[in-house]
């Protein structure tokens, strides 16, 4: 019992292979997020400008996160 | 301590939020104007104003204190931690609650499982709201104290009186507006700790290079990624199960305080929006709160306390004049977080529990009046309860824990109420107490279930998927509510031949 939740059965789970879960994460987050209709990126805006589209702020923000725990 | 110079800047900072929140006073005419700024506010300023709501005075010491003690591991609840969780918000759940038209999340629920489910959600974040306003007025007073030398009661009353007579007077628009300005405060005061500790220990190279000669004690001070036998409260495990899938994703999703603030967006774009650029603020948080206490372990390495990290950078860094711009960084911290809790909970409290309950179908005015006077009695409670903090020292530790007990629990019937149509009404209420009441066996036996001393990461975890087993286990066993009740409460479930519901 104690082992299932101190999660201790991931213990074999070397650091950078858990680094490399967390880039993976990121990266998963940005493929969903592309993956979004366009419309509904841009409900609510009448003439949308491209930097209306909130996919590419999401990128951005992605991005960060993702060089951040690249480099730590 | 305080010279004539940091005075005067700390009172014309008081008296600048005061006018500035009145200001806000002549656009409120209705409840909707109070409670949700007459949905009419844009993405920068919500955006802004989640972020600061966020960090409290005392967010700035205990950050810095466990980077001290633990390294950059703590920035993980301002990155992962938060970054993640708000894109979910941002695109899934915001643009559903904000069609929905709701004040609150436990409205939500009670759409989507029953009044039941509602109430307890509600009277849940209520008590915690509650108690949490006479700990942050305790706590952050005496940080001011302990700082600055300022007077206990004059910290409480001289912000109760700023933050209450703005909040009673403007509502939700003088809460994100004053926060706007309170977020550039809090980059201007903790940017200068910052700069100047930089300069001092020769720029980010000089950290590193000083701090890895340190020693073993300090190889993983740079290390985001802690092994899961990590002595320290924060192994990976916790935080990509409990940090990254559940606190943060109950915190934003979840925490009325944060997601009130999206309902009064101007458009569902400006909501999407708000949560995005919120995102981005959020990644440049651990810059005021880490860095002061990576800068410390270099000057300041004898420390035994990690929480006297920032008080004792603030003595040796800042000139006379600055002190003052950090004392308003802490105020703003304070004030920000109080009218965050004070909005949040009369909002709760007018539409949850008294429309509900108490006075069905009484006029706008009545309501709004009634959001006013919940507000400043829930003042008053915070300032009267604030010394009960100083007689039982473990209560802070306790309410926060409390908080664990259902983010849990709470976000496990989000989740599937807005992706699982056969999310049923029973399943929810289920799935929200059964999961409470995990939570509460398991910090019961902590000490024979966990090895970490703190474990409220894994207890979130696990209450999480307890919630999420039992709403699913009750919800194949009992009948569901009728598709058309479910238009507009789950993802991509649109009315037929109705353009604009989700």
């Amino acid at each position: 019992m104690k082992t299932i939740l101190n999660f201790e059965w991931l213990k074999w789970i070397s650091d950078d292979t858990a680094k490399n879960i967390f880039l993976v994460l990121f990266v998963l987050i940005g493929i969903l997020v592309w993956l979004l209709p366009k419309d509904y990126i841009y409900e609510g805006i009448e003439n949308p400008r491209w930097w209306h589209n909130l996919k590419l702020w999401a990128t951005g923000v992605l991005a960060m996160i993702f060089v951040t725990y690249l480099i730590f | 301590m305080l010279t004539g110079i940091d005075y005067f800047v700390v009172i014309a900072y008081l008296i600048g939020m005061l006018l500035l929140g009145l200001y806000f006073r002549k656009f409120v005419h209705s409840s909707t104007d109070f409670f949700l700024g007459g949905r009419m506010l844009p993405f920068w300023a919500i955006g802004m104003s989640i972020v600061v709501s966020d960090i409290g005075a005392i967010d700035f010491v205990g950050v810095a204190g466990q980077t001290y003690l633990y390294g950059i591991s703590v920035g993980n609840f301002d990155w992962i931690g938060s970054v993640p969780a708000m894109l979910l918000a941002a695109f899934i759940f915001i643009p559903c609650f904000w069609k929905t038209r709701i004040y609150t999340i436990p409205e939500y629920l009670g759409r989507r499982y029953n009044d039941a489910v509602r109430t307890i959600a509600s009277l849940t974040w209520i008590v915690f709201f509650a108690f949490d306003l006479g700990i942050i007025f305790w706590a952050s007073a005496v940080l001011l104290n302990t700082l600055m030398g300022w007077p206990i009661w004059v910290s409480i009353i001289a912000t109760a009186t700023v933050v209450g007579l703005y909040t009673f007077c403007g509502g939700l628009t003088a809460v994100i507006m004053t926060d706007v300005v309170q977020l550039i405060i809090m980059f201007v005061g903790g940017g200068a700790v910052v700069f100047l500790g930089f300069f001092k220990v020769g720029g980010w190279s000089g950290l590193v290079e000083k701090i890895s000669a340190m020693g073993p004690a300090y190889q993983d001070h740079f290390n985001l990624i802690l092994p899961v036998d990590t002595k320290t409260p924060f192994p990976w495990t916790g935080i990509l199960f409990g940090l990254t899938f559940v606190m943060a994703n109950a915190y934003m999703i979840g925490n009325q305080a944060i997601v009130q603030r999206c309902f009064s967006a101007k458009n569902e774009w400006h909501a999407k929006a708000s949560m995005i650029f919120a995102a981005f603020l959020k990644m440049l948080i651990p810059i005021l709160v880490l860095f002061p206490g990576l800068i410390a372990i270099v000057l300041h390495p004898e420390l035994e306390d990690g929480d006297q990290a920032l008080p004792t950078l603030i003595g040796s860094l800042l000139p006379p004049g600055l002190g003052g711009l950090m004392f308003a960084a802490f105020l703003a911290g304070l004030m920000s977080s109080i009218d965050s809790v004070l909005n949040s909970t009369a909002t709760l409290w007018t539409k949850d529990i008294y429309e509900k309950f108490i006075r069905k179908d009484a006029s706008d005015k009545h309501y709004l009046m009634v959001g006013r006077i919940a507000t400043i009695v829930l003042l008053a409670i915070g300032v009267i309860t604030s010394p009960v903090s100083d007689l039982f020292p473990g209560i802070y530790v306790a309410v926060q824990t409390f908080l664990s007990f259902f983010q849990g629990p709470i976000f496990s019937i989000l989740l599937l109420g807005i992706f699982w149509r056969g999310t049923t009404q029973w399943g929810g209420l289920a799935g929200l107490v059964g999961g409470m009441m995990s939570s509460g066996l398991m910090y019961l036996f902590k000490e024979s279930l966990f090895t970490i001393e703190d474990p409220f990461l894994y207890v979130s975890w696990w209450s999480f998927v307890t919630g999420f087993i039992i709403t699913v286990v009750v919800s194949l066993f009992t009948q569901s509510h009728p598709v058309s009740r479910l238009y507009g409460l789950v993802y991509r479930l649109k009315q037929p031949q109705a353009e604009g519901i989700a």
